[in-house]
């Protein structure tokens, strides 16, 4: 793969974005690194009809 | 006691956040039991058991969010219910409240937010990938259960768009630093590793940590990257960009197994790298290795030796020597019916360790992920002769966090297997990482003391043996956890491979003492 | 294009009429003049179509008593059996591009705004707001007073207010809610600085009719300080007729409640209704001695003020009226926060100083609702079942009706 993103990763400061329970952003945050949470919830509640048809219809 | 129960419609809560607060509710005053979290079937069945399925409950969705509770009274079910909330809110408590409906939202809000970690269950894994990809930003993928295809796909995604996507189940990730996911905490060096096993970066990393050394960057491909179908993407990549970085001056690699399309792939691109590598593959010989120009290494332990030695320094472990030593002390109080070990574990490939160190010295060892098949435990929660249990599995951790940051799921385990008088050895892992347990060791201590006197009443003595995984970093720091599983008169020894291998000496020494 | 692609398209498109549109007030008619499908033996009602015998006894008495006004018939339980028997066809007035305050009834001579968006063409209807006595049709409530208030509105304020009107040239809404921007409105349940604005424009042309009673007309206008929610209804309704035209478009164009039922219309179904029990309003009541179970459900077509992102939905634009029926400050930023989580865009006549002068969110998308499970918050007042205003609050639009909205939006466009 081309490696230049990655490198650019490497030499700037780290700042996750936290997809999933906000726990796992205060641990990283708890060693000094800057972390945005972003709320998920299942799509449509988890429910299956719901979500067949976000998956045709965008959301 | 009275049922109470509190209902809130369409509330999503993470498991992992409902089971720290259900621990907390139960220990509040006036709870005889409770139970919090989403209203789903195994939610459901946990409550049908604890005697508080309601058929209000039974009827709820997956989508609900339930508080129930055996309570003193209205009163006291409240109040535990504040008192909860109010530790939850602490313990998750932030620099910023801010948060954000997408991963493109939050980037276009954080322009400099360059990393993405997302702990979503599995079936919505590929989803929230690509929105993390399309928003530019590299994905380190925690989730799993992830099916095949969705891997392959969110992997053949972040390859075309030049970014990293370490995962889906990468369980390690050390990145500028930072211990991601379940990582250890590690100072920076010279070794950057790639590995399709989480469990064996940390400890290469943490070896390397406590010799004064360290690592530029892990990249946890996650444990089915070298299958056929996923291709080994993300190794190949892994080993681009840390050949590319000029921080990383050696290339540490490990792998559990690599599909048969895979591993030529893999082995020409070890040929290729212009950089020292230290290989530690599992299905790989000696000469397979060294024929391509790099270090071969025969297991963990071994692999981060390798490295040490490249930049002139040492790591010790106990000698084999010391092992038996310890093993002849441990057997002498021992009485008679006591044979076997029984080993409960948070780490699968640690496990696997295990079992592979310990079957030479005491022949087979029955499991729930057996090393073969006839050797597969019926019920997980029943040992037979020599065990090891990984409370990794699936059938421990659906629904709930994995057992480093939810150490209640083996818990129950010490005491089981002390309360069999056929046990002779109790053999442990201990993980260490930022959103883990605070103590891990201290939590069981009480235990392992309660399993040793009851050894004791029987006339016997039983051996207790642990390693710990993690570093003098890390929060719970390494140092302090050894010292409180000695002080409670376990064995302690440098790493999983030498408990294991003392654990297996205790079996076969106590053996030959009968016969 | 895929059906995704085609979606984003058309809901660009709803988003583009939604915000780009010019709604110019321009004349009062009676009903049957200028709505299209209008007929003399036909009552329109607030929310979904309902059959007639499921009424709520304040919708039932708007029905009759509108028939009764008409002469359709001599008195209420007359005009009752007339409509069971079919003789007086009862239909939801959102789907002739007219709408209903609360429980009000609209019936064939009643006056009505006509108000055209300038931009899409679109035109829409509302009769006029009938003052502040609590005795009012709108309410469900019929009686020789109330048949007064009409009769005054259909022979003497209506024809008035659409001669000042017509020599205004029109009056632009656009151009009034800008000026009004930041004075504390949300416009659907407190509009006092647009209501004196449209009052300031009007009155130099009312001045200019001749009629005897002017001074009594203007009088009047000056004293009602909501005044201005139904010339918005109509303009609302007559983008709204524009977005109906938009196949694809999972935007919402239409909802309200008729106390029973609560419903909801999204663009690339037109006039089809997605509805479910209608949810109660809950906030202050006028009396203290009233309580939840005295409630209506949600009641009223002003409700097309939130589906074009007014109300609860801009509730940060007019956070007294959250703090007049109990809730707070906070609650006002969260509900527009909530509407933004789900809506397409932002209104840009309306910037809100205490909101970073951002405009308030329009174009709520049934997609981002269902996928998001974030429910919008409505404004409105609460109906008694026995008639009567209960009271004032918001509540939050039920998911059912956005879930079958997406169910019907993909019957209509997956194939």
């Amino acid at each position: 793969m081309n490696p230049e993103k990655a490198l650019k990763l490497f030499r700037s400061p780290l700042v996750v974005v936290n997809v999933g329970p906000k726990s796992f952003a205060t641990a990283i945050e708890k060693q000094g690194y800057e972390t945005v949470q972003v709320d998920w919830k299942p799509l449509a509640g988890g429910d299956k009809q719901m979500q067949e048809l976000l998956v045709v219809l965008g959301y | 006691m009275e049922l109470f129960a509190r209902i809130e419609k369409g509330k999503y809560i993470d498991s992992l956040e409902t089971l720290f607060s259900a621990t907390v509710f139960n220990e509040q005053p006036g709870i005889e039991t409770g139970n919090i979290g989403m209203a789903t079937d195994s939610f459901k069945d946990i409550s049908k058991e604890l005697g508080l399925l309601t058929d209000e409950i039974a009827a709820l969705s997956e989508g609900d969010y339930v508080i129930v509770a055996k309570a003193e009274s209205k009163e006291a079910f409240e109040a535990a219910i504040r008192a909860t909330e109010a530790v939850v809110k602490k313990s998750s408590e932030s620099k910023n409240d801010v948060s954000y409906g997408s991963p493109m939202e939050a980037v276009r809000a954080n322009p400099h937010a360059n990393l993405c970690q997302i702990s979503v269950p599995g079936e919505y894994a590929l989803e929230e990938v690509k929105k993390a990809l399309d928003a530019g930003l590299h994905c380190c993928v925690f989730s799993n259960n992830v099916p095949l295809k969705d891997e392959r796909e969110m992997k053949e995604l972040a390859l075309s768009k030049g970014l990293l996507c370490m995962g889906p189940d990468c369980g390690v990730a050390n990145i500028n630093g930072a211990a991601l996911v379940l990582s250890s905490i590690n100072a920076r060096g010279p070794f950057g590793i790639v590995g399709a096993s989480g469990c064996g970066i940390q400890h290469v990393a943490a070896i390397l940590h406590e010799a004064g050394s360290g690592v530029s960057q892990t990249i946890g491909t996650g444990g089915n990257d070298l299958k056929a179908e996923v291709g080994g993407l993300m190794m190949l990549a892994g080993i681009d960009v840390l050949e590319a970085d000029t921080e990383t001056k050696y290339i540490v690699l490990i792998a559990r197994k690599s599909a048969d399309n895979v591993k030529p792939k893999l082995l020409d691109r070890i040929q290729k790298c212009t950089k020292p590598c230290i290989v530690f593959f599992m299905d790989c010989t000696k000469e397979q290795i060294e024929a391509l120009g790099a270090i071969y290494a025969e297991n963990l332990d071994d692999c981060a030796a390798k490295c040490l030695s490249l930049i002139g320094k040492e790591c010790r472990f106990e000698t084999d020597e010391e092992l038996w030593k310890m093993a002849s002390e441990a057997v002498r109080g021992m009485n008679k019916t006591q044979k076997y070990v029984r080993g409960a574990f948070s780490g699968g490939t640690y496990m696997d360790e295990a079992m592979h160190t310990m079957e030479p010295l005491i022949g087979d060892i029955y499991s729930n992920a057996p090393l073969r098949e006839d050797l597969r435990l019926k019920d997980s929660y029943v040992s037979l002769k020599n065990t090891c249990v990984d409370y990794g599995e699936e059938e421990f951790t659906l629904g709930r966090p994995h057992p480093a940051i939810d150490a209640s799921i083996r818990r129950p385990a010490i005491l089981r297997e002390a309360s069999d008088p056929e046990t002779a050895v109790i053999l442990l892992d201990f993980i260490l990482t930022p959103p883990g347990h605070p103590d891990p060791a201290g939590y069981v201590t009480g235990d392992i003391q309660a399993a040793k006197k009851m050894a004791e009443q029987r006339g016997g003595s039983l051996a207790v043996v642990a390693s710990v995984l993690g570093t003098t970093a890390d929060f719970q720091n390494i140092d302090e956890q050894k010292k409180t599983l000695r002080d409670a008169g376990v064995y302690c020894v440098s790493t999983n491979c030498r408990a294991a291998k003392l654990a297996g000496m205790i079996v076969k020494l106590k053996k030959e003492a009968d016969s | 294009m895929t059906v995704r692609e085609q979606v984003e398209a058309a809901n660009k498109r709803v988003l583009d009429i939604f915000t780009k549109a010019r709604p110019i007030w321009r004349d009062v008619r009676p009903a049957i003049e200028v709505i299209p499908g209008m007929q003399k033996n036909l009552v329109l009602i607030p929310g979904p179509p309902i059959a007639p015998e499921n009424l709520p006894i304040p919708l039932k008495t708007a029905v009759s008593g509108a028939a009764v006004h008409e002469g359709l018939a001599k008195n209420l339980e007359e005009a009752w059996q007339m409509v069971l028997r079919g003789e007086i066809k009862v239909d939801a007035a959102q789907n002739y591009n007219c709408s209903n305050a609360a429980s009000m009834a609209t019936s064939a001579s009643m006056p009505v705004f006509v108000v055209t968006d300038e931009t899409s063409g679109g035109t829409g209807f509302c009769t006029i707001h009938p003052g502040a006595s609590p005795r009012v049709l709108r309410w469900g409530i019929y009686g020789p007073d109330v048949e007064e208030n009409l009769s005054w509105l259909r022979d003497e304020f209506g024809p008035i207010l659409g001669e000042a009107v017509r020599k205004s040239g029109g009056i632009d809404l656009i151009a009034l809610l800008s000026k009004t921007a930041g004075m504390g409105d949300e416009n659907h349940n407190r509009q006092p600085a647009s209501s004196m604005a449209m009052a300031l424009a009007l009155i130099p042309w009312m001045l200019e009719v001749d009629h005897p009673k002017v001074k009594e007309n203007v009088a009047w206008l000056a004293a009602n300080d909501r005044f201005s929610l139904q010339p918005l209804m109509a303009g609302i309704e007559g983008i709204m007729s524009a977005a109906k035209q938009v196949p694809y478009s999972t935007v919402m164009v239409g909802m309200g409640g008729n106390g029973i039922e609560f419903g909801i219309q999204v663009a690339a179904t037109g006039n089809r209704w997605y509805t479910t029990k209608a949810p109660l309003i809950l906030g202050t009541f006028l009396k203290p001695t009233t309580t939840k179970d005295d409630l209506l459900g949600y009641l009223g077509d002003s409700c097309v003020t939130e589906v074009w992102g007014l109300g609860g939905m801009g509730a940060i634009a007019g956070p007294t009226y959250a703090k007049l029926t109990g809730s707070t400050f906070e609650d006002a930023r969260e509900r527009t926060e909530r509407a933004r989580k789900v809506s397409l865009g932002e209104h840009s006549f309306d910037p809100v100083p205490w909101d970073g002068y951002r405009g308030t969110p329009v174009c709520v998308d049934v997609r981002k609702v269902v996928a998001y499970g974030v429910l919008p918050i409505s404004h409105g007042g609460s109906g008694l079942k026995t008639g009567g205003q209960a009271g004032a609050g918001a509540c939050e639009l039920p998911l059912e009706c956005f879930k079958k909205a997406l169910i019907g939006v993909g019957e209509a466009v997956i194939r």
